[in-house]
């Protein structure tokens, strides 16, 4: 009975009740980062971390689409300018009163009592040498190589540290010093610094909206060095968010709490106030609370993250209220999703569901220096890639192997980004198998035969994945053409061996995908630009696609702002890959995420950026949904006290009738 | 190709009915037959009609005129099992429970109702077609592998046995060394190295296969050595040659049969692990149980997939063992003697 009382008084609830009206998010992680170093960490799970607790030079509206850059720490986006010296440079001027989060690394370079110091431009050139340092690693230094001196820095390092072991065991701060630093970053005063290049470069601004050029103190590097038990930087982030990370324990929990000093409290810059434009459909559907407009942010105290490395019980705990948002579980899919929309259950339970597009797509692509369906060919290869294109069937297929998570592609452009057209119907992406007979007749391959040599046609579908899940994959393509009479044969090796074949161009047909690492259309577009080639330049335009009219197009319109005259050159370049179809253009990934009715503001971001900061909570509401919902069922207990009353009493009756 | 398939079927059926005939004129052997018929009928039968598949399966043409409507297919060398299932036709758009009227996903009528006794895969196809098509892969996975393996564990255990000294050493130490390496690493190495075809994993799987085989046939080789009769042999100027042929081998007979049997069932699960792991075969029951467990674990359920292969390879191995365990019990002179 004692233990029936103590169980039935006990609550699954795994937080202490003093938060419970606490605007605190719940979340979940399941492996630690590697590194939360703002130069090196590309994980969508370091960016939880990274992309709160550092603060960027630009940042991205958070309601509008197509992205629109705006001014985070800085006063305004730069625009180009012509030097002197005849270089193109954007300048940056900081805004007042942004300091780094209170920290013992400073402490011990700047005297007891001062725990932080205010944000200078040269923490903006530290981070950036960082990234051009090889010893860094940083994922993204080839892509600065723009800025004038960049590499050349980095090998100048290299070669310093070879020839000198003492300048070798330096701080960084000091061999940056006197490495002479980066030419191409200009330090003017403590508030402004510029880029320098020999030409423009529009998306260069793109990565300033990234963490990995968040102001760095050299402070916390020289200091968080894993020395004499101190932490790594790679485990310590010292930045200026809106978040500071409280807490970082890899295997249980972490805990960001809101930054009191943060910049964004004291000033009224765009990206410490809840944006009143958007998507006009943001207030109606939902993922944008009216209230929140015009307020100054963050709205949460904290968020924790706990580890969780099953998925199954981590969606269990999101449907117990014990994590505020979520992912669908690939297995629960059925039930939660139906016909595309949250399940009458789901939905009892006032749960909201949001789709994002992610700005991804994913390709069946043809080796354009293949004699059989690449250039050479000329028109008949191309009614050949027009006739298989028209067989595909990018909805059917997401159905089947992804639950409908993703967007058929109508071009290589995904939504979200300028030049994307969500009207536009690309002829050759439409399912229509008589359509695709017809230009098979065309091409001289009616059925799948060659009408010149009379021999059946033999295509390959050359692959690195093994598993028989991709297997089942190629088929559902390879089952398609087949309805056309084309004996397409699946050559499945290992991946090293796909990478040697596709080094030695000996391929026909693969399929691949393309994350961008940043929301333009030049970031698709480059794809399949001839400079890019694989067979020339070792580039991600695996299609080896090269259109004389599509390189002049694309020249132009890389370093364009986002007028209509891009548009119209973007428009003229998917015509040219329409006709050309270099690639069976299949999907642009989908995220699906749940949130429960008490989280407010939950617009998906598309980008791996998650922006806590725009989050709000209810927990009042929280609290009482999760009360109802995890409300101990007590009469199992009961019923099993009585049952073993009835089974020993009994027993009990017998012993003492017989002592007696 | 297909014609190299039909004539080693047209060998494999020959070699079986001379071997047959063979036997039936040894009392041993033919007592031994009709003593494994009278316990293991059922196990018998059941092997038998898996045999009976992957040979209908392994008979393959070209027809002219082919009417199927599949271009592709007309033009491949299609099986008997290809022509009674006629997949090209015989498929529908994706999952369908077994017998079901409808899909799984549509609530659309299915081209074939009440038709597919095992229901359909992802793609549509037909699962006990699909079931039935691993028949083959299976019986050549254990027999191929198996003819392998046991010349190989014969040569090296017979010639490390009976000749001793230095063979001995060098036999036991590959065998040593062989047998300190994790298997399953062995057999993924090989597999990258070779490839992924039939007769590469086949290799992979008789080289990792053979070194437990080799040591029983070494010990037993041991003891033989000894034996009066092959002493006597000795005595009477008999070459060695001759002695292991007609005096040796013979004695390891049983053991060949057992070994095969118990290899047999090792070797067809192994390739299920391998698909497991995106290195099997095509068309293997590993590959189809790999395609479908995630959907064992989705809501609602779909179980038919992984019940088909699954169920084959159960009754297979578990035919196998039973017929197995009662030729040990049947050859072994130790289990005889018990029995009398």
């Amino acid at each position: 009975m004692l233990a029936a009382t103590i169980i039935a008084a006990c609550s699954n609830n795994p937080y202490p009740d003093a938060d419970q009206d606490a605007k605190v998010l719940y979340t979940s992680f399941r492996e630690a980062p590697r590194t939360l170093d703002p130069a090196v960490a590309y994980t969508s799970t370091a960016h939880h971390i990274t992309a709160n607790v550092f603060d960027t030079a630009l940042e991205y509206h958070f309601r509008k689409r197509p992205y629109e850059l705006i001014p985070g720490l800085v006063e305004s986006v730069p625009s180009p300018e012509v030097r002197e010296d005849g270089r193109i440079a954007y300048r940056f001027t900081l805004r007042e009163g942004i300091r780094f989060h209170a920290d013992a690394c400073f402490v011990r370079y700047h005297g007891q009592d001062q725990r932080t110091r205010a944000v200078q431009a040269s923490d903006f050139a530290f981070a950036l040498m960082r990234l051009a340092d090889p010893a860094v690693n940083s994922p993204i230094r080839s892509s600065l190589f723009a800025v004038n001196d960049f590499k050349s820095f980095g090998d100048r390092l290299v070669s310093m540290r070879m020839q000198d072991k003492s300048f070798a065991g330096l701080p960084v701060h000091e061999q940056y010093e006197m490495a002479g630093g980066i030419d191409g970053v200009l330090v003017h005063g403590t508030g402004t610094f510029e880029i320098a290049l020999d030409q423009p470069d529009a998306q260069i601004l793109y990565w300033f909206a990234l963490p990995f050029t968040t102001p760095t103190a050299w402070e916390a590097v020289a200091y968080y060095d894993g020395n004499e038990g101190r932490e790594r930087f790679a485990d310590h982030p010292v930045g200026t968010g809106p978040f500071r990370l409280a807490a970082y324990d890899k295997q249980y929990r972490f805990v960001l709490a809101a930054n009191e000093d943060w910049y964004g409290l004291k000033s009224a810059a765009p990206g410490s106030i809840f944006p009143s434009e958007g998507e006009a459909h943001d207030i109606a559907s939902g993922v944008i609370d009216a209230a929140s407009v015009g307020k100054p942010l963050p709205f949460l105290k904290r968020v924790e993250f706990r580890r969780e490395r099953e998925s199954i019980p981590r969606f269990n705990k999101f449907l117990q209220g014990y994590y505020d948002a979520g992912d669908i579980v690939k297995e629960s899919f059925d039930s939660v999703v139906q016909n595309d929309r949250l399940s009458p259950e789901m939905a009892d339970l006032g749960m909201k569901l949001e789709k994002a597009a992610e700005p991804t797509v994913y390709y069946i692509g043809f080796n354009m220096d293949d004699p059989v369906v690449g250039r050479a060919g000329g028109d008949r290869s191309r009614k050949l890639r027009q006739a298989m294109s028209l067989a595909i069937d990018a909805e059917r297929y997401l159905k089947l192997f992804t639950n409908g998570r993703g967007v058929p592609a109508q071009s290589v452009l995904p939504p979200g980004l300028f030049g994307h057209d969500a009207g536009y119907r690309n002829p050759y992406r439409q399912p229509d198998l008589e359509r695709a007979a017809a230009l098979l007749v065309e091409a001289g391959y009616a059925n799948g035969i060659d009408a010149e040599s009379g021999a059946p046609l033999k295509l390959t579908f050359d692959t690195g994945n093994t598993t028989s899940q991709a297997k089942l994959q190629y088929q559902f393509h390879i089952n398609a053409w087949r309805k056309l009479g084309l004996d397409v044969q699946l050559a499945v090796t290992n991946y090293n061996q796909f990478q040697a074949k596709v080094r030695r161009g000996a391929y026909q047909i693969f399929t691949w995908g393309w994350i961008a690492d940043y929301p333009d259309p030049e970031n698709f577009l480059f794809l399949l630009e001839s400079s890019k080639a694989r067979s020339e330049s070792e580039g991600p335009n695996t299609a080896n696609f090269k259109n004389a009219a599509y390189d002049r197009l694309f020249r132009d319109m890389e370093d364009m702002p986002n007028t209509e005259e891009r548009r119209r050159l973007i428009v003229q370049m998917l015509e040219i890959l329409e006709r050309e179809r270099p690639w069976i253009e299949l999907y642009f990934r989908e995220n699906y995420s749940l949130s429960h009715a008490w989280l407010r503001n939950t617009k998906p971001f598309g980008l791996t950026y998650p922006t806590y900061k725009y989050v709000d909570i209810d927990p009042v509401k929280r609290a009482d949904l999760r009360r109802g919902w995890n409300a101990p069922v007590t009469w199992p207990l009961y019923a099993l006290a009585l049952l073993v009353i009835v089974l020993v009493a009994p027993g009990f009756a017998t012993f003492y009738r017989e002592r007696q | 190709m297909h014609w190299i398939s039909n004539l080693i079927v047209v060998l494999l059926v020959m070699g079986g009915a001379g071997l047959a005939q063979r036997l039936r004129h040894n009392r041993l052997w033919r007592h031994a037959a009709a003593e494994l018929w009278a316990r293991r009928r059922i196990s018998i039968v059941v092997l038998g009609l898996f045999v009976l598949v992957a040979l209908l399966d392994s008979v393959a043409w070209i027809s002219s005129g082919d009417d199927s409507g599949d271009r592709v297919a007309a033009s491949q060398p299609r099986s008997v099992i290809d022509r009674v299932f006629v997949p090209e036709s015989f498929v529908e758009t994706s999952y369908s429970a077994p017998f079901a009227e409808k899909g799984f996903y549509e609530d659309t009528a299915l081209k074939h109702p009440g038709q597919h006794v095992l229901g359909t895969d992802i793609l549509g196809n037909d699962v006990l077609y699909r079931t039935l098509k691993g028949v083959r892969v299976a019986l050549l996975i254990g027999g191929l592998t198996s003819l392998i393996v046991i010349p190989i564990a014969l040569f090296f255990g017979v010639s490390a046995g009976y000749f001793g000294g230095r063979i001995d050493d060098v036999v036991f130490f590959v065998m040593t060394v062989l047998a300190s390496i994790p298997s399953l690493l062995l057999l993924i190495a090989l597999i990258i190295v070779l490839g992924t075809g039939t007769l590469q994993v086949c290799i992979a799987l008789g080289v990792t296969g053979w070194v437990s085989f080799c040591r029983i046939s070494r010990g037993e080789t041991l003891k033989l050595r000894e034996a009066d009769f092959v002493q006597a042999a000795r005595a009477l100027g008999t070459p060695e040659r001759r002695i292991i042929t007609k005096h040796i081998l013979p004695n390891l007979a049983h053991l060949v049969v057992i070994t095969f049997a118990l290899l047999f069932t090792g070797l067809v699960l192994s390739e299920t692990v391998l698909s497991y792991l995106g290195i099997g075969l095509d068309n293997s029951w590993g590959q189809m149980i790999d395609q479908a467990r995630n959907e064992l674990s989705r809501t609602p359920i779909i179980w038919w997939n992984i019940a088909g292969a699954s169920t084959a390879l159960f009754v297979l191995v578990l035919s196998v063992n039973l017929i197995a365990d009662a030729v040990r019990d049947i050859l072994d002179p130790r289990t005889l003697r018990e029995r009398q």
